[in-house]
């Protein structure tokens, strides 16, 4: 049996109001292998980022709990002391984010915000850690690395920019990857060399990539197995086959069905009627209930993720049987 | 770098020509100064023809202007008609008082403010956070007067540690460089907290934090660094006011600085004092100002290469 880098067993993160605890999370688990690519696909405000974040112990402060279990290679970060996280963080797990722009301080040179990754978890020079920013920043595919370094950010492209961000986050050599909407900032032909180079350095360094993104593209190109999020929860996971192939969730159908098709000529593009419903009131039974077309009274009961005799998992009464149903 | 400092410094001319000019016609629009000199007696006609020919006001406005313009330009500012002593020699004297007032004064503002405002926007919310509002309401509010005869009467009068008034080394400069810091810094919190919470929530600070470095290091940093910016402008506008505009707190310690020497000359309506007074003050302030861009372009490197964001 594969071994799991990373686990995630029943995450639930969310905020107080009016006395009430609200979540924004509901109960997430998930299996990184080793050496693989898991994406989580959603719409904004599915939880998706939240998720990653709490992974590397970087809940905003307007999250007041998070419960569930996370193992980083078998260890429970999440019991952990903050200066132990802060060890991990960085050094076994690393994350780069949707704004290449953003991310990196303006008034640092890029060589010294790499040193500072590398000298926060290593005992090395300066003058090493210089060498090794250089090497990353070549790794990463930068041109004249040894200028880069002592270039201020502003002075980069968004696609240099993120492989900057790649570079740095890499530089400790991390285990785990979350690479939160990597390309989302980025022109198409970026997007592209930006997947690209994750998959080339994921098979150099052996590293396991979590993709956080809403983009199917994304997933199709980079992904091994996928999980759909809707309102907090897991819906759907499967390998990317079989969710492209037999999307068995009404939400991942809809999502599939809103990307524009190459080969039929459409009118229109087909959406997802109506909204996420906010967190605050949140059906009693499936999420989806308002916006799906299969909808029946038992959805109005909560229905737990069934596995199917193809190997997926979803979060709907439809596939109570674990039978696919014809014509899906 | 150096082509730019040059530059700036070229404009100084022109920014000193204006404020020469300004200060020349309004002073005059004050009254005579003849008749303050006689005071209450009731001189003769001949003794005040005399007088005004001896300082010069007898002859045209205009060529007045050329005669204290000529004069300017050989850095000779006059005499004082009160002392009858050299402006430039009663300026000197006083600049350096003034300046260290302002520096004083800037210095235990940012002592309490930079540590205050920080944690109020770290601990958002938190005590410290209320804590730091009171206080700079309270700076805000408090008159600087009132202050500062709140400070003399605890640490001068009853306890004895400092002394009432005047300068006479870094001891008497502690009361006055309070009373002007603290109300300063009430303002100062304010700035430091909102643009530490503006700085917090971008996303480099997510960047810094994950990869793993200590929180504090985050925070001063990565986030203060950039917080630093409005702080900087503000500081330099205050410091500019604190050079010229302590008058009432120089009074309350008969602080021997500029403000108080041009109040008291405008009031005896010496000119040249004051002329040579509010030229030196504007001198001051284009320094100052050319000081806060120096330290823009070292605090934000995207001014430093000459490249926006793209």
């Amino acid at each position: 049996m594969a071994v799991n880098i990373l686990e995630v067993k029943d995450l639930k993160i969310g905020f107080e109001q009016d006395k009430k605890d609200i979540a924004i999370v509901n109960g997430v688990s998930l299996q990184l292998e080793k050496g693989k690519t898991l994406g989580i696909v959603g719409e904004s405000g599915c939880g998706k980022s939240m998720t990653s974040l709490s992974l590397m112990g970087l809940l905003p402060s307007g999250v007041d709990w998070q419960n569930g279990d996370i193992y980083i290679d078998q260890m429970q970060i999440n019991k952990k002391s903050k200066k132990e996280w802060r060890n991990v963080r960085g050094k076994k797990i690393a994350m780069i984010f949707q704004e290449p722009m953003s991310s990196l301080n303006p008034v640092y040179k890029v060589g010294s915000q790499i040193v500072e990754m590398i000298l926060s978890h290593e005992h090395i020079s300066k003058k090493e850690a210089l060498q090794r920013a250089v090497d990353m920043l070549q790794l990463v595919g930068i041109p004249r690395p040894e200028r880069v370094v002592n270039e201020y950010p502003h002075q980069l492209s968004g696609g240099m920019r993120q492989r900057v961000m790649i570079a740095m986050a890499l530089a400790c050599g991390p285990e785990i990857l979350i690479a939160d909407e990597p390309t989302t900032a980025l022109d198409v032909t970026i997007q592209a060399q930006i997947l690209e180079l994750m998959k080339d350095l994921q098979e150099k360094l052996q590293m396991s990539i979590i993709i956080i993104t809403h983009d199917l593209g994304v997933v199709a190109e980079i992904c091994e197995r996928v999980v759909v999020m809707y309102a907090g929860e897991i819906v759907e996971e499967a390998t990317v086959l079989d969710l492209f192939n037999h999307p068995l969730h009404p939400y991942t159908q809809g999502l599939l069905n809103s990307l524009p098709d190459i080969e039929t000529e459409q009118e229109y593009l087909p959406s997802i009627e109506g909204v996420v419903p906010a967190p605050a009131d949140m059906p009693a039974g499936c999420r989806f209930f308002d916006r799906c077309e299969y909808a029946t009274g038992k959805c109005k009961n909560k229905p737990n993720l069934f596995t199917t005799n193809i190997g997926s998992t979803v979060r709907c009464w439809l596939y109570e049987s674990g039978e696919l149903i014809g014509g899906m | 770098m150096l082509s730019y400092i040059l530059r700036r410094l070229s404009h100084t001319v022109l920014v000193i020509m204006a404020v020469s000019l300004i200060i020349f016609f309004s002073i005059r629009l004050t009254g005579d100064p003849v008749s303050i000199m006689f005071g209450a007696g009731e001189p003769s006609q001949q003794a005040v023809e005399e007088l005004t020919a001896k300082l010069g006001l007898d002859k045209p406005v205009w060529e007045q202007y050329i005669i204290f313009m000529k004069d300017l330009f050989m850095l000779d500012f006059g005499t004082s008609y009160r002392s009858n002593s050299p402006v430039l020699d009663m300026l000197i004297e006083r600049a350096w008082p003034t300046i260290a007032l302002a520096l004083g004064g800037m210095t235990v503002a940012l002592l309490i403010a930079v540590p205050i405002g920080i944690l109020s926007a770290v601990y958002k919310g938190k005590s410290i956070d209320i804590f730091g509002r009171i206080f700079s309401l309270l700076g805000i509010s408090f008159p600087n007067f009132w202050l500062a005869f709140m400070l003399i009467l605890i640490f001068a009068v009853q306890l004895k540690w400092l002394p009432v008034s005047g300068f006479d080394g870094l001891s008497s400069l502690i009361l006055p460089s309070i009373a002007l810091g603290l109300i300063l810094s009430g303002i100062l919190v304010r700035l430091i907290r909102s643009s530490m919470l503006e700085v917090l929530k971008m996303q480099y600070v997510t960047t810094a934090r994950s990869k793993g470095i200590r929180e504090w290091l985050v925070i001063v940093r990565h986030a203060f660094r950039n917080a630093l910016l409005p702080t900087v402008t503000f500081v330099g506008l205050q410091f500019g006011g604190l050079l010229g505009g302590a008058v009432i707190v120089e009074q309350v310690f008969s602080w021997p600085g500029i403000g108080r020497l041009i109040v008291d000359s405008i009031n005896q309506r010496d000119y040249p004092v004051v002329q040579g007074g509010i030229i030196l003050l504007a001198l001051l302030m284009i320094m100052v100002n050319l000081m806060v861009d120096l330290c823009y372009s070292l605090i934000n490197p995207k001014i430093r290469t000459g490249r926006g964001d793209n």
